[in-house]
């Protein structure tokens, strides 16, 4: 399924001014990769095209196997083809300090990484998009791994303000592996990003966190969706968001459960916070159930600042706008707290502090 | 000077469209301990947020000032920083916002002039020691998950480390057990003791006398529907202990 394609009672209402159907992207112009690895045995952190030349057997094993390359972005970033990055972990490696990549682009970039964690292998990979006034970043993010294996992909961006960040995320995490997908999208004008996870193997757990926060007149769509088609498996996803100004976003949050993964547990929860009246955030939890011996769990919620909030901070002297502030810094911590490395946390607080004004 | 003194004068006030404060003349002095009691739905809460400028506590008459300035002109933060404070019989959980940091900014907010990080931390560590509370408390969300008595602590912490001129406490005491009864009490005590706190000014909201065993109320204030109908010394509270608040009502029934 095109995770980007809007359906049914999803498509755009008044609100929604963007038809991601139609929109189309200028052709890439190249754009660089920066690819920084801690040292670890066996360790390949390469560009993709090095990848190509001297990892291919490697790089097959990721490239293409889950279902990133069949979206409607997805095929423009294998058509375009920018920068790319490989990162390979051999089995019953832990690679204890994150993997950065970071991918500068002009006006248009179409940048693809490829991740592959062996049985037993440990990695996290921070992934930033930088670029200038107007830039476009179409991307893919590709995972795979193998039993036991545990990887985390953060991504952050805070690209300008009238920039697009377009980004397809797919998971395939092996037997008994977790896969987790951290996202802060803080920047650009629009913003369409997808995080996926395909559960084929029983003990798999999958774990999604995503932050977002429209402000003056952004637009965010973001889906995540994770297919349980083994059973005995955990996904776990977690959505904060909040709009100001004339913001806007639209999360449409999937698990879906098929017939035959009986004993999946799955978590979704969702919340926004809308800082102004004229903000508007969709928020669309759907869960699709066919095993009967499963636990799955959602809860969403959309509102203001609760007034009983404010006037007990106000009440310690803490004046309004101050008072709201922390409220809605707060707000995001349980996702935030999902995010590796302090110095992460500390710069998406930063991206906050930032837009909450 | 004449003004000094959390002054309240003819106080009407009302939730929605009902009128539930309806005169209230109560002058609470620094350094001194009022207690108000009187059985549920009289009104106490209602006189608590309508000090402190709860937005849904509409003032309808009347007059608040603390030490001659007029508080009811202020809006709730600036209530605060004037020197008043509200423990609350609910406190709001804020997720996602630390003891610690909530603490530094309210203390920030009421003290400008406030410690070095040292020696705020300094002070943290010896309010919750009083208190026993266990350190760990500073690094969790603010009320959230907290139990009953945790919220009571914290609140009493709050109260510690902020050292109002007024502490305005709203059944503080309710559903706490003997020992976190007694660290309110010690709490209330050790601030008293304090340089910062000796000159405070207490309203200690309550439904039962219990609480007056760990701090001892100069005055005693009995509120029915919406007024002050009683003021005496602490055998007051006593008599509510032993008779319940029946034959107040007979007795200002037999006066009305």
């Amino acid at each position: 399924m095109p995770s980007a394609t809007l359906a049914g009672r999803e498509r755009p209402g008044r609100y929604w001014k963007i038809d991601l159907d139609t929109l189309e992207l200028p052709a890439g112009d190249g754009g660089t990769v920066e690819i920084a690895a801690p040292a670890a045995r066996g360790l390949i952190a390469c560009t993709l095209e090095q990848a190509e030349n001297d990892h291919a057997a490697l790089l097959a094993r990721v490239y293409g196997r889950t279902a990133a390359q069949s979206t409607k972005f997805g095929a423009m970033t294998v058509a375009q083809r920018g920068p790319g990055a490989f990162v390979y972990i051999p089995a019953d490696v832990s690679v204890d300090e994150p993997i950065l990549i970071t991918y500068r682009g002009g006006t248009a970039c179409y940048p693809y990484t490829v991740v592959l964690a062996e049985r037993g292998a440990r990695a996290t990979v921070i992934e930033r998009v930088e670029g200038g006034a107007g830039t476009t970043f179409c991307g893919i993010v590709e995972v795979v791994t193998e039993d036991h294996a545990d990887v985390t992909v953060a991504s952050l961006q805070l690209l300008p303000d009238d920039a697009r960040a377009i980004a397809t995320r797919d998971a395939k995490p092996g037997p008994n592996a977790r896969v987790a997908w951290a996202i802060a999208d803080l920047g650009a004008a629009l913003t369409v990003g997808s995080a996926d996870a395909r559960i084929e193997h029983e003990g798999a757990n999958v774990d999604i966190a995503a932050l977002f926060f429209p402000r003056g007149t952004q637009h965010v769509d973001l889906i995540t969706t994770v297919d349980h088609i083994a059973g005995h498996a955990t996904s776990e996803t977690i959505v904060k968001s909040a709009a100001a100004g004339r913001g806007q976003a639209r999360y449409l949050g999937n698990i879906r459960i098929v017939k035959d993964a009986q004993g999946s547990l799955a978590h979704l929860h969702d919340d926004a916070l809308l800082l102004s009246k004229t903000a508007h955030i969709d928020s669309v939890p759907a869960l699709e159930i066919a095993a009967n011996d499963v636990k799955a769990y959602h809860g969403a919620t959309v509102g203001a600042i609760d007034a009983e909030l404010l006037f007990y901070m106000e009440s310690r002297g803490i004046a309004r706008d101050a008072a709201e502030r922390m409220i809605a810094l707060g707000f995001f911590e349980p996702a935030i707290a999902r995010f590796p490395t302090e110095s992460l946390r500390e710069e998406i607080r930063e991206g906050l502090r930032a837009k909450i004004g | 000077m004449s003004a000094t003194g959390l002054r309240i004068t003819d106080l009407h006030a009302r939730v929605e469209e009902k009128e539930i404060l309806k005169g209230i003349d109560l002058v609470v002095e620094p350094g001194k301990v009022h207690a108000l009691m009187g059985p549920n739905g009289s009104g106490k809460s209602t006189l608590a947020f309508s000090l402190t400028g709860h937005p849904k506590y509409q003032v309808t008459g009347g007059t608040v000032t603390l030490d001659g300035e007029d508080v009811l002109a202020l809006p709730a933060d600036k209530r605060a920083r004037a020197g008043l404070f509200l423990s609350f019989q609910y406190p709001a959980a804020i997720p996602g916002v630390k003891v610690a940091n909530f603490l530094h900014a309210a203390r920030q907010a009421v003290r400008p002039d406030s410690l070095p990080p040292a020696k705020f931390r300094k002070l943290l560590m010896d309010k919750m020691e009083t208190l026993d509370m266990d350190p760990v408390f500073m690094g969790r969300y603010l009320n959230d998950g907290f139990s009953g008595g945790e919220k009571k602590r914290l609140e009493m912490l709050q109260l510690a480390v902020l050292a109002p001129k007024y502490a305005v406490l709203d059944e503080t005491d309710s559903g706490l057990d003997v020992d976190a009864l007694r660290a309110v009490g010690d709490a209330i005590g050790s601030l008293r003791a304090s340089d910062e706190g000796k000159d405070t000014g207490f309203l200690i909201i309550t439904h039962y006398p219990r609480i007056l065993q760990y701090v001892a109320a100069d005055v005693v204030h009995i509120m029915i529907d919406g007024r002050i109908v009683k003021t005496g010394g602490p055998e007051l509270a006593n008599r509510v202990e032993r008779e319940g608040y029946d034959t107040i009502r007979e007795e200002i029934g037999a006066i009305a």
